[in-house]
């Protein structure tokens, strides 16, 4: 049985799109960008001593589930959230629902997603899916990171929403039990935009934000001293590129997605401010972008002396500079709201 | 980013990104990856590598299967502990080429799940005639011979197939 109503569409972040996706089957007409920007998806940290990681990693979004909890606490979407510590009851539960023709979002490891190539498949508790059908042993799945429904084995998902570790899923699912009738964006848009503005220039810790990108920057260069050897180091260095692109960013680490969201907002107000403020971003984007072919480059290569990578640093640290003018003008534009 | 310059043609690795599109509005386009397209190579040539030596020190006995999958997991020490249920002080001790003899059979079989592999595949490599296969993979369709392991109702036992491939 698949749920024929629902219609799958690649996007460029899992979480977002996943969310996109069901509001979009539920009747609500809403991009991609727009569930971003009012969830205050945008975000930077370095995580240099995370226990469960085996190596220095930056985030550049807000962790996950906070994107859905802001849009419900913002929007009074209503999501029916359940987690679970038996995986037959998890399971059922979930073929009820799929039963019901209702689609359900899940948080799964990503490795166990194997229509996905296998080089992109890590071990991330972090990927969510949207479950829309079941035919004999198998879901069909729409994943915002392939371009078709895709079919994954019950033993499959199973393992994939019990997997343990770092984040561990514990069965997380989630489906949308209402939408209200009418959406203040006007009002709720300058929340979202304040809230980001605070991630990224208001107090934080020093990892968090424009401070964390400066961290980042520094900490880049002694990344020689936490590696094995130089095939290690190239690794590391060239995984800069796939956070920035290919793990469901949309490009430049999330602020191509957000530009599109202050185009949008620009466009709800009539503000030329705000569209001015969305080519910057588009612009720090392109910043990022740079950042992430040099460290691809510089890692085929193997080109990775203190030279080079003082270089990315700088590059890096020209971003938190961007970044930091960037923030307190957007500040003062959205003041007036 | 302009529309133009994001356009990447690689069929296996599809993404979406958003762009500046002709008309200067903004939106999403679908394209591949260019990381993929460009350097995938070189990933694999790394992680061949990591495997190959891997594996001559675990037929060295200097390291314990346990250590091997790890490492081509990407797992550390506390991750594996909590993926698999054992506790830290052991999975340290597991990893540990003279202890590794006193394992239970019970915690053979959490690390095997944990690391996708049947519990057989954690005390044997798999060859195929010259060629030394790696435990946890099967060749590509493009090569001639193929390794299948199929689950049977006992937990302890899979049946592993070697198969010539027709195309």
């Amino acid at each position: 049985m698949i749920i024929d109503t629902f219609t799958h569409h690649m996007a460029a972040h899992c979480e977002s799109g996943t969310l996109t996706a069901l509001l979009k089957h539920n009747g609500l007409e809403i991009s991609e960008p727009m569930i971003f920007g009012i969830g205050s998806g945008l975000y930077f940290g370095y995580l240099s001593h995370t226990p469960s990681l085996n190596f220095p990693m930056f985030i550049i979004r807000t962790k996950p589930g906070q994107l859905r909890k802001k849009i419900a606490k913002r929007t009074d979407i209503q999501f029916k959230t359940q987690k679970f510590r038996n995986k037959d009851k998890a399971e059922q539960t979930l073929d009820q629902l799929i039963a019901q023709k209702i689609p359900v979002a899940v948080q799964v490891d990503f490795y166990y997603m194997d229509y996905i190539p296998q080089w992109e498949r890590v071990h991330a508790n972090i990927h969510f899916i949207t479950v829309v059908g079941k035919e004999g042993d198998e879901y069909i799945v729409s994943d915002s990171y392939y371009p078709q429904l895709a079919r994954l084995h019950k033993d499959k998902l199973r393992k994939a929403r019990f997997a343990g570790g770092y984040m561990a899923p514990k069965g997380f699912m989630y489906y949308i039990e209402s939408i209200p009738e009418r959406i203040d964006y006007k009002n709720l848009i300058p929340k979202a935009i304040k809230n980001t503005i605070h991630n990224m220039i208001g107090i934080q810790p020093g990892f968090i934000g424009v401070r964390g990108i400066r961290l980042f920057s520094k900490k880049v260069q002694q990344w020689p001293k936490l590696t094995r050897d130089i095939d290690h180091l190239s690794h590391e260095i060239m995984k800069i590129n796939v956070f920035l692109e290919d793990q469901g960013t949309g490009g430049g680490g999330f602020r191509y997605l957000y530009a599109t969201f202050l185009r949008l907002a620009s466009e709800l107000f009539s503000d030329k401010d705000l569209n001015d403020m969305s080519k910057k971003m588009m612009e720090i984007g392109d910043g990022w972008r740079n950042i992430s072919y040099f460290a691809a480059k510089i890692g085929k290569n193997r080109d990775l002396g203190p030279e080079k990578l003082n270089e990315l640093g700088n590059m890096i640290m020209q971003r938190a500079d961007e970044e930091d003018k960037f923030y307190k003008e957007l500040k003062e534009v959205i003041r007036k709201y | 980013m302009k529309e133009k310059d994001a356009y990447i043609d690689y069929e296996p690795q599809q993404l979406v990104l958003y762009v500046e599109k002709e008309d200067g509005s903004y939106g999403p386009i679908q394209t591949g990856s260019y990381i993929s397209k460009n350097y995938l190579d070189d990933f694999w040539e790394k992680m061949v590598k990591l495997r190959v030596s891997l594996l001559e020190q675990l037929k060295k006995n200097e390291i314990t299967p346990v250590y091997y999958y790890k490492m081509i997991h990407d797992f550390n020490d506390l991750e594996l502990s909590r993926r698999t249920g054992i506790s830290l002080f052991k999975v340290k001790r597991h990893q540990k080429v003279n202890k590794f003899k006193s394992i239970k059979l019970s915690d053979l079989q959490r690390y095997a799940y944990a690391f996708d592999v049947p519990v057989a595949n954690l005390l044997q490599i798999i060859a195929f005639d010259e060629k030394e296969k790696l435990p946890d993979t099967e060749d590509d369709s493009s090569s001639q011979s193929m390794v299948k392991q199929t689950k049977t109702d006992n937990p302890f036992v899979v049946i592993t197939k070697f198969e010539v491939n027709q195309k």
